[in-house]
């Protein structure tokens, strides 16, 4: 699956983690924002696309003030790891936002992803920015069907050829020539939809686990050998924004990042913005203190519970999890996971469902041991490792007294 | 003084003797220490608010330092492996003649309850020697896959020793990512994941008592079998061997 011998080789001595620069030095920023302001002026130049409204009415219609969006822009400058003189840069951005095309396509997925940026409890600016942004073709959300889409989503290719972003959500199938999945009246299965949306995209988007890993469809036994969209699409720049669903404002964050600088932001080895995932969980969680501390909840409901305890115990995944919920949280700062006392399962990470999201401590979890074969916790693979060793000791040591030689005869 | 008729031979030196029980305390700690991090199987719930207790960054601390004593135990005897002055076990691992029909006596002893011993058992035997060094292959994976798994926690890329630190654990142990995927799966089964680290860690610890209980056992065994006081190297640094036999096979090294 994905990638062959060769390429596993390369990658072992290759491999990196989440390494951050959050400081490149005056004359990087320097240069960099001459650049951005270079391209918002050229973006000025051209009509907005589509547009279905214009930016500053449509939050004023919401009830929201000029001063709420530019704590959201300074906010996003932060997270964008640009400093704070980006500002009116990025407020600027955030206008001009409908000036770049997107397409948005479904595989294999839940529209999780798609319903993450449409329902939260009431209009917020990341989720007014997404309303603007100039969505050409969005399967879930779009009112045409059948002929009507295809045709639709052909124009938008062939009109923003080379300059729109493919946003793509869910998995990819593989299995029987990809036909587990079609899409349209075609019958085009969605491997050969996505290499087709895929062409003329400036940049391509996976958005969420199942689009980036192959995230659920892909979880063992993987019947439908799922794959993410970076073992598909080559020779593309590629942004991975993993997490189930993944966050909003981090998909503005990169549609931002591309709008102001026309380039894709720096990304992880799993390609993922650094920006939103070189960030560990655990290490800014607001339970933190009572890891450290060992107070756990032991089971759901009990008195740890009441009191906010850390939930590792009961699975969180949090300290090998890198995203960045634990500090923008979702649906504009209103809560996340653990914030509702569960705890975290590792969604932004690869291979999640089977490897994270078992609700218990990796040790207690029952997880294919190494020979493959029956599924047992590595404790339980350990003991029964260490009793062979103990019967094997003990077969060795009887048979010894009975039968074995004294060196030393004689003696004993 | 040695046994009328036996003559005492020096087997393990102050050194080899002092980073043997070194390893042997921070082992007992890394495993109690580890085991509560991975899950945690004592509770704490004391009326002490959570700063006072620290029982988890107390393990953790404790995981840490035994941590890195074995570093340094483990770069010493990576040291006197090729450069030792009293034994260099190198050259009993490489795959010569001399050392494979060394290794098959010393496992044919063991195998017929001694009833065979066609090898000299006052040096050190190849067999012990390459047991040992699957020992320190282990816990050299432990170490890198251990490193890996702090590092996650200077995600940042800083620490208080500058950022050469995370940059250089980062260097040298991003590798143990793909390795442990390709350890529980294959190239091919599974995309490689951090939690793979975790999972081939505590393996290797199941793995590494296993060695123990067997290191033990045939410590033990040899001390009574042998009859040459075997257990009284690792504290007195020496074994005693029957005069004649110690001449002969002296005789031909």
């Amino acid at each position: 699956m994905g990638t062959n011998k060769e390429e596993s080789v390369k990658k072992l001595f290759t491999a990196e983690s989440a390494k951050i620069d959050t400081n490149r030095g005056e004359p990087y920023y320097d240069e960099l924002f001459i650049k951005c302001q270079n391209r918002l002026e050229d973006l000025k130049q051209l009509k907005p696309l589509n547009n279905r409204m214009d930016f500053t009415q449509s939050i004023e219609e919401q009830g929201l003030e000029r001063r709420d969006f530019f704590k959201w822009a300074s906010a996003t400058t932060a997270m964008l790891m640009l400093p704070a003189s980006f500002t009116p840069l990025v407020a600027e951005a955030a206008v001009l936002m409908n000036r770049v095309p997107v397409i948005w396509v479904e595989l294999s997925d839940c529209a999780g992803n798609s319903e993450a940026l449409l329902r939260s409890d009431g209009p917020q600016i990341d989720e007014i920015i997404l309303d603007i942004i100039s969505l050409e073709f969005h399967e879930t959300l779009q009112a045409a069907s059948g002929h009507q889409a295809e045709k639709q989503m052909e124009e938008a290719m062939e009109h923003f050829k080379g300059k729109y972003l493919l946003f793509v959500e869910g998995a990819v199938p593989l299995g029987m020539d990809g036909n587990f999945g079609t899409i349209g009246a075609g019958g085009e299965t969605f491997v050969d939809h996505l290499h087709r949306a895929a062409e003329g995209a400036a940049a391509v988007v996976a958005v969420g686990s199942c689009a980036t890993y192959g995230g659920i469809p892909a979880a063992a036994p993987n019947p439908t050998d799922a794959v993410g969209v970076m073992d598909v699409v080559k020779g593309k720049p590629l942004i991975n924004i993993s997490a189930c669903p993944a966050n909003p404002s981090n998909m503005v964050g990169v549609i931002l990042h591309y709008v102001l600088t026309g380039a894709v932001p720096e990304l992880d080895s799993l390609l993922r913005p650094k920006f939103a995932f070189g960030y560990r969980i655990h290490d800014n969680c607001e339970r933190r203190a009572h890891f450290d501390a060992g107070e756990y909840v032991e089971e759901w409901g009990d008195e740890g519970a009441k009191n906010n305890f850390c939930l590792y115990k009961v699975g969180c995944k949090g300290p090998m999890t890198f995203n960045n919920c634990s500090i923008i949280r979702y649906n504009e700062g209103v809560n996340w996971p653990i914030g509702v006392g569960r705890g975290c399962i590792g969604c932004s990470e690869p291979d999640f469902w089977d490897k994270y999201a078992y609700e218990r401590p990796m040790s207690n979890a029952n997880i294919k041991a190494p020979t493959g074969g029956v599924e047992k916790t590595v404790d339980e693979f350990g003991l029964g490792l260490l009793t062979a060793a103990g019967v094997g000791i003990a077969i060795h040591a009887a048979a010894s007294a009975v039968v074995g030689k004294k060196e030393d005869g004689g003696e004993a | 003084m040695a046994k009328q008729g036996y003559k005492q031979i020096k087997r393990m030196t102050p050194a080899m003797r002092i980073i043997h029980w070194v390893n042997v305390v921070s082992m007992i700690i890394a495993i109690a220490t580890g085991l509560y991090i991975a899950a945690p199987y004592y509770q704490t719930f004391i009326a002490d608010p959570a700063v006072d207790k620290y029982v988890m960054a107390w393990n953790r601390w404790g995981h840490f330092i035994v941590a890195i004593i074995f570093d340094v135990t483990s770069i010493l005897v990576a040291y006197l492996f090729f450069f030792s002055r009293f034994e260099q076990p190198y050259k009993k691992v490489l795959p010569t003649a001399k050392n494979i029909k060394e290794f098959s006596a010393v496992a044919v002893n063991l195998l017929t309850l001694n009833r065979k011993k066609n090898f000299d058992s006052t040096h050190t035997d190849s067999f012990n020697t390459v047991y040992f060094s699957i020992f320190h292959l282990l816990l050299a994976w432990m170490l890198f896959t251990g490193l890996q798994m702090y590092v996650h926690g200077l995600a940042s890329g800083e620490s208080s020793i500058g950022a050469w630190w995370p940059a250089m654990l980062h260097l040298v142990t991003d590798w143990t990512i793909p390795v442990s995927s390709w350890m529980l799966g294959g190239f091919d089964s599974n995309m490689a994941t951090l939690m793979d680290v975790r999972i081939t860690h505590h393996y290797t610890m199941w793995f590494l008592i296993v060695w123990v209980v067997f290191h033990i056992y045939y410590q033990v065994w040899r001390t009574i079998f042998w009859k040459e006081a075997d257990i009284a190297i690792v504290i007195g640094g020496s074994k005693f061997v029957k005069e004649d036999k110690s001449s002969k096979e002296l005789d031909t090294h």
